[in-house]
C-alpha cells in the first residue's frame, strides 16, 4: 500500500491529537489565613497560615475506560499538616498528610453499568445541609465547623437506566474520619482533666470489611433513594485510662460496628423543592448508641439568591454510655440554612447558619468571594460561635475566626 | 359579498391566523428537528459596565423537543472546569435537572421554581436552556418584516396555562426562506426581559443553525454572546450517556 508509510508517520500525530482530546486536567493552589481572637485553654495559636495544591487529571483511554488521579499537598504554620514528604494513600493519620492520593481509580462503563476501582470519593444522599446516610464519606474535621471530605478505596459498581439506579459499594480498609488534635482548640477538653497531660494512643483499626447498596428511582416530579450500609462508623469512640504514673491520661479512639437503614427524596413543588433524608444507625456490637437522624429541607431560588432552609433532628432509641465525637449528633436538634446571593459573574456572597433547638449553640459563617480575571479568586469571611460549653456547638465559643483565602485556580 | 359571509369571514380569520402561525412555527421546528447535536460553546459574558469574562462550556443533546436530553459541561474558566448539568425535558411537565459539582463530588439536584435564575453568571436564564415544544404554546400572527436584510414573520407566543413560564408572552422572528427562527424576544406584562438574536447562519448536517447567539438581558442591561463550534448533528449519542451516573462520571 502506496499510502501506508505516510499513515504510519501520521498515526503518533493522530493519536497525540486523540489523547489531548481525551486528557483533561485541572486543579488550584489556595492559601488562606485564620484569625482567632481568642486563646483556647489547649491552644493559644491565634494566626494560622495554611496553603493547599491541589491536581486532578483523567484520561479517557477508551470510551469505556477512564484512569482519574488527584493528589494534595499541603502546608500550614500549625502543625494540623504533617511535616514529612511520603505520599499517603491511607488517610489514616491524625495530622493531615502533606503529600496524599486524593484520588486514584479506574472507571469502566458499558452501557448501563458503571464500574469504579481504587480510591475515590463516594457521597450518598440528597439533603445540603446535613447527610446521615452517607456512609461512605468519611471527613476531615481538623477545623470542626468547616470538614472536608476524605476519599475511600473502594469497588463499586452501579446500573444505571436513568429512572432507577443501583449503587452497590465494598470498602476492603476502612477510612476514619480525621478528628480534632488533642493539643488544638478543636478538642475541648471537660474541666475534670484540665492540666492533666494526655498521651494519644493513636487509633485501634477495624479490620472487616464493610458493604453498602442504595436504590433510587426518579418518577414523574418525585425521586427516593433507600440505602443500607454494614460496616464501621468513621466517628470514633475515646477509650481512656490512667497511664502507670497516674499524672496522665492515656486515650485512644476506637472504631464501632454500625448497620444502617437510610432512606431520602426530594420533591420538586410549585414554591420550593423539599429534600428529607433519614438514617437509622443501629450497633451490632452494643459499642454506641443507636439512633434516627432526620433532615427536612426547604430550597428555594429567587431571582440570584438561592436559599436552603431545614430541621436536623434525633431520637437516641438505645443509649451506651462511651465517649463519642459526633459532629453529626452534634448538628442535629438544629435548625441549619445556607444562603447564597450572586451579585453578579464575578461577586458572590454566603451565609451558613445552625441554631440548636435549645439555644444553647449557634454558628454563623458570612462570606464574600470575588474573581479576578479567569484564575484569581478571594474570599473574606467571618464567623462566629456562641453558647453554653455543654452544647455541641457551644463548647466551641471561643472560636469564632476571620479568614482570608486567595486561590489560583488553573 | 353579502354582511352574512363578510361577517363568518371575520369570525374565521384570526382562527385561520393562529393555525397558520402554528403551521410556521411547527414547521420550524420540524426543520430544526435532530437525533442529537453537539457543539463546544464559547461565551463572552459582558457586563453593564463592559467587563468581559469568558466561559467555554459543551453541550450534548439527545432526542429532540418536548422529551430531549442534554449534558452541559463547563470547560473553562478553571474555577467552574468540570461543573456539568444534566437537562431531562418532558413534554408534559418542567424539566428535571440536575448539577454534577467537582469540588462537593455530587449531584444536587436543581430546583426549577424560579426559571428566571441566571445560569452560572451567564445572561441566559435556566428556562432559556430548555427546548421548547410546539403544543406548549398559543400562537399570533404579528406580520411580517425584514430583519437582518430577510423577509421575515414575526409571530407572538403565548404559554398555555399548563405550560409555567417566568414571561407572559414571546415574540419569535422567524425567516421565511428557511423557517429557522433568527429572534426571540421574551416579555413579562409587555416589558421586554431577555432578547435572543442568531446570526451567522450557517447549514450544518442540512440544519440551519445560527452559529452566533447573542442574549442581552434587558434588565441588568448586560448580554452574552455564544458561538458555537465544532457543531454536529444526528451523531452517535446514546441514551445511557444522560443519566445522572454519566453527569457524575463525566
Amino acid at each position: 500500500m502506496a499510502n501506508a508509510p505516510l499513515a504510519r508517520a501520521l498515526l503518533p500525530l493522530l493519536l497525540s491529537t486523540c489523547a489531548a482530546q481525551d486528557f483533561q486536567q485541572r486543579g488550584f493552589l489556595e492559601t488562606s489565613a485564620t484569625i482567632y481572637p481568642q486563646a483556647a485553654p489547649n491552644d493559644s495559636g491565634h494566626i494560622i497560615g495554611e496553603s493547599l495544591l491541589r491536581y486532578e487529571a483523567s484520561y479517557k483511554v477508551r470510551p469505556w475506560l477512564r484512569l482519574s488521579g488527584a493528589i494534595d499537598a499541603s502546608f500550614d504554620t500549625h502543625h494540623q499538616v504533617e511535616r514529612s514528604l511520603h505520599l499517603d494513600w491511607q488517610d489514616r493519620s491524625l495530622r493531615r498528610p502533606a503529600l496524599s492520593a486524593r484520588e486514584f481509580k479506574v472507571t469502566i462503563s458499558r452501557g448501563k453499568f458503571t464500574a469504579e476501582l481504587g480510591k475515590q470519593f463516594i457521597r450518598w444522599g440528597k439533603a445540603d445541609i446535613l447527610n446521615p446516610t452517607d456512609r461512605f464519606a468519611p471527613k476531615d474535621f481538623l477545623t470542626v465547623t468547616d470538614a472536608g471530605f476524605l476519599p475511600i478505596t473502594a469497588a463499586r459498581l452501579i446500573y444505571d437506566t436513568g429512572a432507577d439506579s443501583l449503587d452497590l459499594v465494598w470498602q476492603p480498609r476502612f477510612t476514619p474520619s480525621r478528628t480534632p488534635l488533642l493539643n488544638e482548640r478543636w478538642t475541648v477538653l471537660p474541666d475534670s482533666i484540665t492540666g492533666i497531660p494526655l498521651r494519644d494512643l493513636g487509633s485501634e483499626f477495624p479490620g472487616r470489611s464493610s458493604f453498602g447498596a442504595r436504590w433510587n428511582h426518579i418518577g414523574a416530579g418525585y425521586e427516593f433513594s433507600a440505602s443500607f450500609f454494614d460496616g464501621f462508623n468513621s466517628l470514633p469512640l475515646f477509650r481512656g485510662s490512667s497511664s502507670g504514673s497516674a499524672e496522665s491520661v492515656d486515650v485512644q479512639r476506637f472504631y464501632p460496628a454500625l448497620r444502617l437503614y437510610g432512606a431520602d427524596a426530594a420533591i420538586p413543588l410549585h414554591w420550593f423543592t423539599v429534600k428529607t433524608e433519614a438514617a437509622y444507625y443501629t450497633s451490632p456490637d452494643k459499642q454506641q448508641d443507636e439512633y434516627v437522624i432526620y433532615v427536612i429541607q426547604f430550597e428555594r431560588q429567587i431571582k440570584e439568591l438561592s436559599i436552603v432552609a431545614g430541621y436536623a433532628g434525633d431520637a437516641v432509641t438505645s443509649h451506651t454510655p462511651t465517649l463519642q465525637f459526633s459532629p453529626e449528633l452534634g448538628f442535629a436538634r438544629a435548625i441549619l440554612a445556607h444562603a447564597q446571593y450572586t451579585i453578579d459573574s464575578n461577586r458572590s456572597v454566603a451565609m451558613d447558619l445552625a441554631v440548636r433547638q435549645n439555644g444553647q449553640g449557634s454558628w454563623l459563617r458570612s462570606t464574600y468571594s470575588q474573581t479576578f480575571g479567569q484564575h484569581w479568586r478571594a474570599t473574606i469571611g467571618v464567623a462566629w460561635i456562641r453558647g453554653d460549653p455543654a452544647d455541641f456547638l457551644g463548647q466551641y465559643h471561643r472560636n469564632s475566626y476571620g479568614i482570608l483565602a486567595v486561590r489560583y485556580s488553573f | 359579498m353579502s354582511k352574512k359571509f363578510l361577517h363568518a369571514v371575520l369570525l374565521l380569520l384570526p382562527a385561520a391566523q393562529a393555525q397558520d402561525a402554528r403551521q410556521i412555527v411547527a414547521e420550524s421546528q420540524k426543520r430544526a428537528q435532530s437525533q442529537s447535536q453537539q457543539y463546544e460553546g464559547t461565551l463572552e459574558v459582558i457586563g453593564s459596565a463592559n467587563k468581559v469574562s469568558i466561559k467555554h462550556w459543551i453541550f450534548d443533546r439527545f432526542g429532540s423537543f418536548g422529551s430531549s436530553k442534554a449534558i452541559l459541561r463547563f470547560a473553562a474558566p478553571p474555577e467552574v472546569k468540570g461543573v456539568a448539568l444534566l437537562i431531562v425535558n418532558h413534554p408534559d411537565r418542567a424539566s428535571d435537572q440536575w448539577m454534577w459539582i467537582p469540588s462537593l463530588e455530587r449531584d444536587r439536584r436543581v430546583s426549577v421554581q424560579d426559571r428566571s435564575t441566571r445560569f452560572f453568571g451567564t445572561d441566559f436564564s435556566f428556562e432559556d436552556l430548555e427546548e421548547r415544544d410546539v403544543n406548549q404554546f398559543d400562537y399570533r400572527l404579528l406580520g411580517e418584516e425584514t430583519v437582518d436584510g430577510q423577509p421575515c414573520w414575526k409571530i407572538e407566543s403565548k404559554p398555555k396555562e399548563s405550560k409555567s413560564s417566568q414571561y407572559t408572552s414571546v415574540v419569535l422572528v422567524i425567516r421565511q426562506d428557511i423557517y429557522l427562527a433568527i429572534q426571540i424576544e421574551n416579555y413579562t406584562k409587555d416589558k421586554l426581559i431577555r432578547r435572543i438574536h442568531y446570526s451567522d447562519i450557517q447549514q450544518s448536517d442540512s440544519i440551519w443553525t445560527g452559529r452566533t447567539v447573542e442574549v442581552f438581558d434587558a434588565t441588568r442591561n448586560s448580554r452574552t454572546v455564544l458561538k458555537l463550534e465544532k457543531l454536529r448533528y444526528n451523531i452517535p449519542l446514546k441514551d445511557a450517556d444522560f443519566t445522572i451516573e454519566a453527569l457524575r462520571r463525566g
